[in-house]
């Protein structure tokens, strides 16, 4: 190892414990001289260095990093919290938007007779053209409409079957009055061929578009109203 | 009952986790929080800024602590993190620390006011240390590094490196040595 090479490994690290280095430091005392200069200075120089580092440094350090970790968990708490309530939300709107399950139509029926006694006492006199009118409006319903009066209509409105807007009518039969309704067909609902209870008779059949239900005091009455339908109903 | 065994088994599981993350978090802190500020402050000249790069830094080393697989690798990982951390502050605003002209004159009382000049002396040359000579004998110094770290750290070869810490330690003995002579003419 020449002179030079050796001082340049000495300057760049006097520690170096190489054994090449080594031997060449025991070789001559100059070299040892300066080795014991630089190493010298470099307890100088690692002294200097160390400046005072604040006592409460590795505590503030700590700290730091304990109320970050404790904003980010309220923060996800939070986030949690706030997705469980849409979640909560969401369920609770589409449940009420969307009543799944099947729905009975007769059961239905029967209670919107007796919920709506008024519409048996009146008499509006409606033409067949303005039920049509109301037929065209009802949603997902098809082209059905009546091609001639089906007898004396009293009472036409629209009424609301489990949330299917639907048509609610009372027309005039043999012996008595009869309440029609007129509902757009839907998977979900079940049918009864026939059904009563204790005061009226029940009656239903699918058209190509809509389910019919008629509900009467009497049966005759119904299967007059069934044909009348059949006949003006397309 | 299921659902309570599981609970039970689960929950402690999950906050031993945290737990050791944090031990092994307090232990970095502890060991290594004193060489990461002085490294900070010799790379800044600047206690106030050194404490801040020191914060973010181990910020920063907590959020990806799992990332260190060997602990044997933690200072030089936190280093690598300090060198970028200090690198994100020049990308914000560029200051002036090159005139390193700091609080030097430190209370070491057990110190005899002989060492402390010198070691202000010492402290003032290796601040006008052109900072690319300067890291290199810092990460020697402080860091412990061996010259092929030092070019692993600082992305450089191993003979720039080794020629930096040449040039650093010749100009340092080249000053004290001057100032030495000063010192003796003037008293």
């Amino acid at each position: 190892m020449d002179e030079l090479k050796f001082r340049r490994q000495a300057y760049e690290d006097p520690h170096n414990q190489d054994a090449d280095f080594l031997t060449q430091i025991n070789a001559k005392p100059e070299n040892q001289a300066l080795i014991n200069e630089l190493k010298n200075l470099d307890a100088k120089l690692t002294n200097a260095l160390k400046v005072d580092v604040a006592d409460d440094l590795a505590d503030k350090l700590i700290l730091r990093q304990q109320l970050q970790q404790h904003h980010k968990q309220r923060r996800q708490t939070g986030f949690l919290v706030a997705m469980a309530a849409s979640i909560a939300f969401v369920i609770g709107v589409s449940f009420s938007l969307l009543r799944l399950g099947p729905v009975d139509l007769a059961e239905h029926a029967l209670a919107h007779v007796y919920h709506e006694d008024m519409a048996l006492h009146l008499d509006q006199n409606v033409n067949f053209n303005q039920v049509n009118a109301q037929l065209a409006s009802l949603k997902d319903f098809g082209n059905a409409k009546f091609t001639q009066q089906p007898g004396k209509v009293y009472y036409t409105s629209y009424c609301d079957f489990q949330g299917v807007k639907s048509l609610h009518l009372v027309v005039q039969a043999e012996q008595g009055k009869v309440t029609l309704f007129i509902v757009p067909l839907e998977k979900r609902m079940v049918l009864d061929q026939t059904f009563a209870d204790g005061k009226y008779q029940g009656m239903g059949f699918e058209t190509a578009d809509a389910f019919i239900l008629l509900v009467g005091e009497d049966k005759a009455d119904l299967s007059y109203v069934k044909e009348e339908i059949k006949n003006t109903f397309i | 009952m299921f659902a309570n065994w599981r609970k039970k088994s689960v929950e402690p599981a999950v906050s031993s986790d945290m737990l050791s993350k944090q031990r092994r978090y307090n232990s970095l802190v502890k060991a290594l929080h004193a060489d990461i500020f002085r490294y900070a402050y010799w790379l800044c000249g600047d206690k106030h800024v050194a404490e801040d790069i020191t914060q973010e830094t181990f910020l920063r080393a907590w959020r990806s602590l799992d990332s260190l697989k060997d602990d044997k690798a933690a200072k030089a990982w936190l280093i690598t993190i300090l060198r970028r951390e200090n690198a994100r502050r020049f990308e914000r605003k560029q200051f002036d620390y090159s005139d390193v002209e700091q609080d030097t004159l430190e209370d070491n009382i057990s110190n005899s006011s002989e060492e402390q000049t010198e070691q202000y002396l010492i402290r003032r040359q290796i601040g006008k240390l052109d900072i690319e000579y300067r890291e290199p004998l810092l990460l020697q110094l402080i860091g412990g590094f061996s010259g092929d770290e030092i070019a692993e750290l600082m992305e450089l070869n191993r003979n720039t490196v080794m020629t930096r810490l040449f040039r650093a330690r010749s100009q340092l003995k080249e000053l004290l040595e001057k100032n030495d002579l000063r010192g003796q003419s003037n008293g």
